[in-house]
């Protein structure tokens, strides 16, 4: 397919764009992970999962291309002020780049670049197998531009690891979908479902990706009330510190939120969760943020029908494994759902007191900063 | 001179016809002369690229232009004047219907009250995106049940024909907020119909052929993992080519019944097409050449699933709590059988 994309600036703003690429060009430094990566064309044939890795490498997930591509994004300017970022109908944007009605676009995840703290979407132009992959770039200013996907700096790690179950047909038929992703400590850990067997495995992949090793692969259990325990595939995570410690928090898809030590995370391990909370039935936690505020821990969670909550997670670290069948999990963290943010569809940080939520179903979806509460 | 300028639209291409550009871009770019939009709204230009050719300014899209999309292309002469604003329709392609479930797995009409996956078969690709408002399911009187399956990421196979749906896992797994609250997703004993609503878009936006419905009841809860001791093998004769027959006691997960099983013999692998029968309570082996006398194993990925989630020698929810310590290994199971 013709994917000659520019990296063309809309809308206005110049003069701080102008400034910007000038910063850009003094802090490019092709030193460390970026010495991994290859110019050229890179191969997505969708764009999902989104999260950035040192010096501004941008990883998307390919669930259709059943792999993880890391991407040089050139945007390592560290943000000179707070970004206040409020662009209405950003899909609309993306749509006009791209010559399609804006219900052709599906916006698939949102990250914020942690040193630039431009607003990174992926996407989809169309709803079909033959959609194209987008990654679109939000500027503080609000410009929305697309990131060109050729003559990039990338490098790329396949997931696939199944026979096909039809060999006669055109693609195999099994596909992992990739639910999140995050970089903890030099690996880029995955999350996906599977949509033919129930068990997924996490998979933490040191990067930049060596040759074809895929990294460990780790079975995820959970157990309920130290009776019942279940190979459960983890929605969304995210990379947490307690007390010192490295933690991932994870919702799993039967809706408990766990704590899981990186350090458990090794080889082959079969590594259970801690829960912390259990947000109930009919709702998937999408995106979370930890933050601190006023001298306590919170998580913010943003869920598919309960908007956004806030979770109280001071003491995280009192809550032991579970080693016994008669100690309970339940934990019951208190949290508060906040009334005032509807159809939050994406959050994501942007820095120490703020994050950025993508809100609107069916559309348009905005894009906007908020306190953290 | 903007009197004569026209603006064509040839092989994707817009071109400016009857004007002459200078040798440089202008200092803001070509853009600043010649854009197109998508549709008619106060928005960024369609992304792409300029070049003169044969003396014409050409802006080509960087992506193609899309049926059923109108599209506005604006010439601005260099020197001033008056702006040349051309309207291009592209054509929407009278389609059909021609997309329709084909089938949804597991086919019984009694499902378990913990089953855990459906997978819808279309025949034809389909639209992302729309699973979770066109798909229902209604209780005995035709009421819908909200929150039988589990929200978010639709899981479909890359040609977008295969659905996979999950029941809400948080109601299925025992212990369990949601499952203490809300039960699971199925009652043994009642019935259920599930809908899929015709308005589904296909992948060219076309509705299906004819919408789909399927009537089942609940049945007992599958606790138990699949147990192999309890298949049944039926070998074929030597030198015919009969099918491979093997029996389940209850149905197992349809698509993993197509890659997880396979049969060895002294030459390797047997060759041959699978089939999936008896509401997926019998797995058969055509194979490509007549059966030879000798010792076979049928080999089976522990993987393998039934209805409910659970696993060769692993439950879906186990109730018996064991310290973690065990360690991934790829696990198989050999049933051998004999060809006489």
């Amino acid at each position: 397919m013709l994917r000659r994309l520019t990296f063309v600036r809309v809308a206005v703003g110049l003069s701080l764009a102008a400034a910007l690429a000038v910063t850009v060009m003094a802090a490019r430094k092709p030193a460390g992970v970026l010495a991994d990566l290859t110019s050229g064309n890179a191969q997505l044939k969708s764009a999902g999962a989104l999260a950035f890795g040192p010096d501004g490498v941008l990883f998307v997930g390919d669930s259709i291309g059943g792999e993880v591509v890391a991407l040089d994004t050139n945007d390592h300017a560290a943000a000179r002020s707070a970004v206040k970022i409020d662009v209405q109908g950003v899909d609309v944007k993306i749509a006009a780049l791209v010559g399609v009605t804006p219900d052709q676009i599906m916006i698939n995840d949102l990250r914020v670049n942690p040193i630039s703290k431009n607003v990174y979407l992926s996407a989809s132009r169309g709803r079909g197998p033959d959609a194209m992959p987008l990654v679109a770039r939000v500027s503080g200013s609000g410009d929305v531009s697309l990131l060109s996907l050729d003559n990039i700096p990338h490098s790329s790690i396949s997931l696939t690891d199944a026979p096909a179950s039809d060999p006669s047909a055109r693609r195999n038929p099994r596909m992992m979908t990739i639910t999140d992703m995050n970089y903890v400590n030099g690996n880029l850990i995955v999350a996906g479902l599977s949509n033919e067997e129930w068990s997924s495995a996490l998979r933490s992949i040191p990067f930049p990706f060596k040759a074809a090793k895929e990294g460990a692969t780790l079975q995820i259990w959970h157990a309920s009330h130290g009776q019942y325990e279940t190979q459960s595939p983890v929605r969304t995570f995210v990379p947490y510190t307690i007390s010192g410690q490295q933690y991932i928090l994870a919702a799993y898809t039967c809706t408990p939120l766990v704590k899981i030590a990186v350090s458990d995370l090794q080889p082959g391990a079969k590594v259970k969760g801690v829960t912390i909370a259990d947000l109930g039935s009919g709702n998937q936690p999408l995106d979370m943020v930890p933050y601190k505020k006023d001298g306590h821990d919170y998580i913010l969670i943003a869920n598919s029908s309960l908007g956004l909550l806030k979770l109280k997670a001071d003491n995280l670290e009192g809550y032991k494994p579970i080693d016994s069948p008669t100690v309970t999990d339940v934990a019951g963290v208190p949290y508060d759902k906040l009334g005032n943010f509807k159809n939050v569809q994406q959050l994501a940080q942007l820095d120490d007191s703020d994050a950025v939520i993508l809100t609107g179903k069916p559309g348009p979806f905005n894009l906007q900063t908020i306190a953290l509460p | 001179m903007a009197e004569s300028v026209s603006i064509q639209l040839q092989g994707g291409a817009f071109r400016v016809m009857g004007w002459n550009p200078p040798r440089a871009q202008p200092a803001h770019g070509w853009a600043s002369v010649f854009a197109v939009y998508t549709g008619s709204g106060a928005l960024p230009p369609l992304l792409g690229s300029y070049a003169i050719e044969a003396g014409a300014l050409v802006f080509r899209p960087s992506f193609p232009l899309a049926p059923g999309v109108q599209y506005r292309a604006v010439f601005h002469p260099t020197g001033g004047g008056t702006a040349v604003e051309k309207i291009f329709d592209e054509p929407s392609p009278r389609t059909a219907p021609s997309a329709r479930v084909e089938q949804v797995y597991p086919s019984a009409e009694v499902l378990p009250s913990n089953q855990l996956r459906l997978y819808i078969y279309f025949s034809g690709s389909m639209s992302r995106g729309e699973a979770g408002h066109r798909i229902h399911m209604l209780d005995a009187n035709g009421k819908v049940l909200p929150g039988a399956f589990l929200p978010g990421e639709e899981l479909w196979d890359p040609s977008f024909q295969r659905l996979t749906m999950t029941f809400d896992p948080g109601r299925i797994k025992r212990g369990l907020t949601s499952n203490e609250a809300m039960g699971p997703p199925i009652v043994e004993g009642k019935r259920y119909t599930l809908v899929i609503d015709r308005d589904w878009p296909d992948a060219r936006g076309v509705p299906l052929v004819e919408g789909f419905r399927k009537a089942f009841r609940g049945g007992p809860a599958e606790r138990n993992p699949p147990d192999p001791k309890q298949w049944r093998i039926t070998a074929p004769k030597a030198g015919s080519s009969q099918a491979l027959l093997l029996n389940f006691p209850t149905p197992m997960n349809y698509p993993l019944l197509q890659r997880m099983l396979h049969v060895s013999g002294t030459q390797g692998n047997v060759a041959g097409t699978v089939s999936i029968d008896k509401q997926e309570t019998e797995w058969r082996l055509l194979p490509q050449q007549p059966w030879k006398t000798g010792d076979y194993q049928l080999i089976v990925d522990s993987a393998l699933e039934d209805l409910a989630g659970n696993h060769v020698g692993q439950a879906f929810d186990i109730d018996v709590f064991q310290h973690v310590t065990e360690h991934i290994a790829t696990k198989t199971i050999s049933l051998p059988f004999v060809v006489r």
